[in-house]
């Protein structure tokens, strides 16, 4: 359990890389302010005693997809985009401000909620978790004992994603693609 | 012991004849045209004899078993026990059954022979007796049902026959290519569908009313009823029986209007005379139109019950009465209508249709042994007529052929001799003649040879009496049993009718007592102009006697037409009458002693619940005398008026010419000859007129029924169905198309949109189960 | 500080971060930005399952955080590889410019 202060602390610096990463003109820098984010995720992971996941995240969050993202805006040439929000026609107009709309609702009805009293833990054991053993050897059972079935079935989706991008990448000799 | 077990034979020998005919006749026919025609003939007309012995036989267990009703059950037909709907198939067999088998089969075994003699070289010979026998059969079944539903089916099947015998030529244009026999057989057909729905309309009332339709489940009802009083529920409105019975019997005329050919449905008949004489006699004089007259005798309770209860019509007439007077003023305008007919056939048609309004002028009144009695004479003589007339035209053809074999292309009035090979008209060819022009006509396009000549216009005939001796002498026996000459069995039967209504209602004896004049009048004009004087055309100089398959039937019908009186002799004086208390007794009144006893109203009246009017049956001598003196007149006036000098047959009728001879030969009656007879002429002519205007009237039918129903059928085609039906279909299409139209706009294509209807959506979901579901 | 962190605290947040990168996918144009939205709120979810794995004491959650991560990153490769390909024939990545399937 962590102590108040440096969660406020870091669930600020969360929130303002979020923000960054919407707000940022530039593609890159959104990449950046995301990796920002997801380490600081990885530290929260740590702090609720998912030391395992946390390194995954870093693993594969920050260091897989982000990189990938930054190769791909690379490669399009995409840090050169201006506004982040663009002059749309027609009823589109609105969305901005209908999408602005929901997004508060949405916080505004989680923090009525939480001022309502928030979720109701009595009668849970809230400590049990930190004492979890969450240690890598226990993940792996949990993953092959009970959770198996999921698990093959993401390895098969891994296949599918692998075999999809292999051919979305291939060019034909004239430089056609398979778009 | 008794025959009642084999009563299903009746229905089934017909069956097996048409079966054979029908599948296997024409086979015969064409292999051996000689053998073929005698193997069918002769088989239908084994099979009606065959039924007319079963008939016999039927008759005398009746007579054994003390004339009770039997109802031989032959299955089940329709059973809807929830609904209580029960019909059985099953025959009854009772005086009144039997009476009308004996002269169905019988007669119609007898012109079954001739027509073997008459349809001789027709190439359609087999199907006209797998026809014949159908219609027997289905005659039968009206007959012998033991309810209204089975003698419905008959009705109907008996109206089809029609239809198909009358168009048996249907290929034969006339004169002016008009498929006439065709169009002949389908106004038969139509007209009697108009009076099928009064019957159809009558039964859903009755079986309403009593819940079933068996003879014995409705009268003994409907006697009950009446007795008690009985109201009959239509939904909300309650109404007395007797006005339901008034509504019944209303619509039973309308049938027998079309069966039998009473005004104003009568047209047909004359029309039907386009097909085979045998056809009309059997038909249209002696089986089929009696029909109408055989449901009003076997309705006789429900008239009378309407009679009792002086229920009437719009306060105007009962429907008993009603159905006396639209009899006798059938009767009455049919014969004056004969009166300016020129085929033979047709004088004869209109005498059907005037004697069967007196039949139907007789049931309504009351006198329904009388009706029955008329109805079994009638079939004798005029079943005789017909055939008779068949046999004059026979010979016609046969000189006529003659002729136009002797010198070609003088064929118009040389006689000559040559090959008698004939044609046109009947259709029937001597095989068995000579070498050359065995030309078989039959239902061929057009058989009208080149100078016009039809061999049933009776102004080309004259003096057959000396070609044809025996055609003749049958022939003026049966008219002169038509126009009611004592001792033959038309003037019994006739009297009795008229000395009921003398008594009963004495206008309706008045108009059938002219009626009875105008019988007797056309009677004569008829014989002087076939078969007195001089032959005026060469055909008939060189008529010959028909062959003796068709002259022996014809015989045997005259014999029964002399004796036919013996059914049903009346008492020879009143006092007679009395002493038997106007009871059936002896040899008197023995029809109306077998009849009474299927006739409920007889045995009702006695205990007195019905009112019959009931007349002693006695020779009275003012009513014979009457009827004799009109029957005598009337000859006697046709005699005056046609006899004698030869005419040729393009002079105008001779009545027309009559004021001038009158003046010369007797100045005592120059006058009154002079003043009535034109009018009367020209009465008449205008009369016949009404021919065409019956034709024209036909133009109403066409206008007004036709007409109507083709607005209406339009009107459901293109508005109800093309634009009302059609429209709804292609509206729901159009409307999905549209709601189509409108719901693409939400697919903008716009990612970005999508992705905020999920959000919406997802949102949405969210707020509720956080907020809703705690 | 009123009270220990609990879990509304990380339900809280996780609500935030989720708004933050839905609000990325309905406003940003750009297709690259659109999918880090994406997994922004992904993450989001993660985070509050590791939450209640710990509060709740299963390990559960975070067995699922596993495959969800997994499965962000084969989504992240194949959308990546479709931006690469559509931009090839569009030489744009706008995706308000890819709107040919509309009626």
């Amino acid at each position: 359990m962590i102590h108040p202060i440096p969660f406020l602390l870091l669930a600020a610096v969360a929130v303002a890389a979020a923000l960054g990463m919407l707000l940022s003109h530039n593609a890159v820098h959104s990449a950046l302010y995301l990796v920002l984010n997801f380490i600081t995720v990885a530290i929260f992971y740590l702090a609720l005693n998912a030391p395992f996941i946390a390194m995954v995240q870093v693993t594969v969050y920050a260091g897989a997809i982000v990189v990938l993202f930054l190769f791909v805006i690379m490669l399009l040439g995409a840090e050169r985009l201006r506004s982040p929000v663009d002059e749309v026609r027609g009823p589109e107009r609105f969305h901005r401000y209908a999408a602005i709309l929901l997004a508060l609702v949405l916080v505004g009805v989680v923090a009525y909620l939480l001022f309502q009293g928030g979720l109701d833990m009595t009668g849970v054991d809230t400590t049990a978790g930190a004492t979890l053993d969450a240690s890598p050897q226990a993940l792996g059972m949990a993953l092959f004992q009970s959770y198996v079935f999921p698990f093959q079935v993401t390895g098969v989706l891994l296949l599918a994603a692998i075999a999809g991008v292999v051919i979305f990448g291939h060019t034909k000799r004239q430089g056609e693609d398979n778009a | 012991m008794n025959t009642f077990g084999l009563a299903p034979l009746i229905l089934i020998l017909p069956v097996i004849g048409l079966l054979l005919n029908g599948l296997f006749g024409r086979r015969f026919v064409e292999a051996n045209p000689a053998n073929g025609e005698r193997l069918t003939g002769w088989l239908a007309s084994l099979m009606t004899i065959g039924a007319f012995l079963v008939s016999l036989s039927l008759f005398l267990s009746l007579l054994a078993h003390g004339f009770e009703p039997i109802i031989v059950p032959l299955f089940n037909w329709i059973d809807i026990p929830s609904a209580g709907f029960l019909i059985n198939w099953a025959m009854q067999i009772d005086t009144l059954s039997v009476t009308m088998m004996l002269v169905v089969t019988g007669v119609g075994a007898l012109i079954h022979i001739y027509a073997i003699g008459y349809m001789h070289g027709d190439p359609d010979f087999s199907r006209f007796f797998t026809y014949l026998n159908l219609f027997i059969f289905f005659m039968l079944i009206l007959v012998s049902g033991s309810s209204y539903l089975v003698m419905f089916v008959g009705w109907e099947g008996v109206g089809l026959c029609s239809y198909l015998l009358i168009s048996f030529w249907w290929a034969r244009l006339d004169k002016n290519g008009v498929p006439a026999n065709a169009n002949a057989g389908r106004k038969a057909m139509i007209m009697n569908r108009i009076g099928d729905f009064g019957v159809i309309l009558a039964m859903i009332l009755l079986f309403w009313t009593f819940g079933t339709l068996e003879y014995t489940g409705v009268f003994p009802s409907a006697v009950e009823m009446f007795e008690s009083n009985h109201m009959v529920a239509f939904g909300g409105l309650s109404v007395p029986l007797a006005t339901v019975l008034t509504a019944v019997t209303a619509l039973f005329l309308l049938g027998v209007a079309g069966k039998s050919a009473q005004i104003p449905l009568y047209t047909w008949l004359p029309d039907a005379m386009a097909g085979p004489t045998p056809v009309s006699a059997l038909i249209h004089a002696a089986t089929m139109v009696t029909a109408g007259v055989y449901l009003l005798v076997r309705s006789n309770v429900l008239y009378e019950i309407v009679r009792t209860s002086g229920a009437t019509i719009l306060g105007l007439i009962s429907t008993p009465d009603l159905v006396a007077w639209v009899g006798a003023l059938t009767a009455f305008f049919a014969a004056l209508i004969a009166f300016s007919q020129n085929d033979i056939k047709k004088v004869l048609a209109y005498s059907t249709v005037s004697q069967l309004g007196f039949m139907v002028a007789a049931a309504g009144s009351g006198a329904y042994v009388a009706a029955m009695f008329h109805l079994v004479t009638h079939a004798f003589f005029k079943a005789l007529l017909f055939l008779g007339s068949g046999s004059v035209i026979h010979g016609m053809e046969h000189g006529h052929h003659h002729l136009a074999h002797a010198g070609h292309g003088a064929a118009q009035g040389s006689g000559g001799q040559g090959s008698a090979a004939h044609g046109s008209g009947t259709g029937a060819a001597h095989l068995a003649a000579e070498a050359d022009a065995n030309q078989v006509h039959g239902n061929a396009a057009s058989d009208e040879v080149a100078d016009g000549f039809d061999p049933q216009d009776m102004r080309y005939m004259g003096g057959l009496r000396r070609r044809m001796p025996t055609t003749f002498i049958v022939y003026l026996i049966g008219s002169l049993a038509l126009a009611g000459i004592i001792p033959l069995a038309g003037f019994w039967s006739k009297d009795e009718i008229l000395l009921h209504d003398q008594t009963y209602a004495t206008p309706i004896f008045i108009v059938l007592a002219i009626a009875a004049l105008g019988t007797a009048f056309y009677v004569a004009r008829q014989l002087i102009m076939v078969f007195f004087g001089k032959p005026r055309h060469a055909a008939a100089e060189h008529a010959a006697e028909s062959p003796a398959l068709m002259t022996t039937p014809l015989v045997v019908l005259a014999g029964l037409t002399v004796l036919g009186g013996l059914l049903n002799l009346p008492y020879l004086t009143r006092a007679m009458a009395e002493a038997n208390h106007n009871h059936p007794a002896g040899i008197f009144l023995m029809l109306e002693s077998w009849l009474e006893h299927s006739l409920a109203s007889f045995a009702l009246a006695e205990e007195g619940i019905l009112a019959l009017p009931r007349t002693p049956v006695y020779l009275s001598v003012l009513v014979a005398t009457i009827s004799t003196a009109l029957a005598v007149g009337g000859l006697l006036l046709g005699y005056l008026v046609y006899r004698g000098r030869p005419r040729t047959s393009s002079e105008p009728d001779r009545l027309a010419r009559t004021p001038i001879w009158w003046w010369v030969v007797l100045p005592l009656n120059s006058l009154y000859m002079k003043g009535f007879v034109p009018a009367f002429n020209r009465f008449s002519v205008w009369l016949a007129d009404k021919v065409d205007w019956a034709f024209w009237h036909d133009f109403v039918h066409d206008r007004v029924i036709r007409d109507i129903f083709v607005t209406g059928a339009d009107f459901s085609a293109n508005v109800l169905d093309a634009q009302g039906v059609d429209g709804l279909v292609n509206g729901a299409g159009k409307t999905t198309q549209r709601l189509a139209r409108g719901l693409r706009l939400t697919q903008t294509g716009y990612a970005r949109t999508y992705a905020l209807a999920v959000f919406l959506g997802a949102i949405g979901l969210l707020v509720y189960f956080l907020l809703m579901a705690g | 500080m009123p009270s220990a962190v609990n879990i509304n605290w990380y339900i809280a947040l996780s609500s935030i971060l989720f708004a933050i990168g839905a609000l990325g996918v309905l406003l940003r144009r750009n297709a690259i930005i659109l999918f880090m939205s994406v997994e922004l709120m992904l993450n989001s979810a993660n985070l509050l399952f590791v939450a209640f794995a710990r509060h709740l004491g299963n390990l559960d959650g975070q067995v699922l955080v596993f495959f969800v991560i997994t499965v962000a990153a084969a989504e992240v490769a194949v959308g990546l590889a479709l931006i690469v390909a559509i931009f090839r024939t569009k030489k744009s990545i706008n995706i308000d410019e890819i709107n040919l399937l509309k009626g």
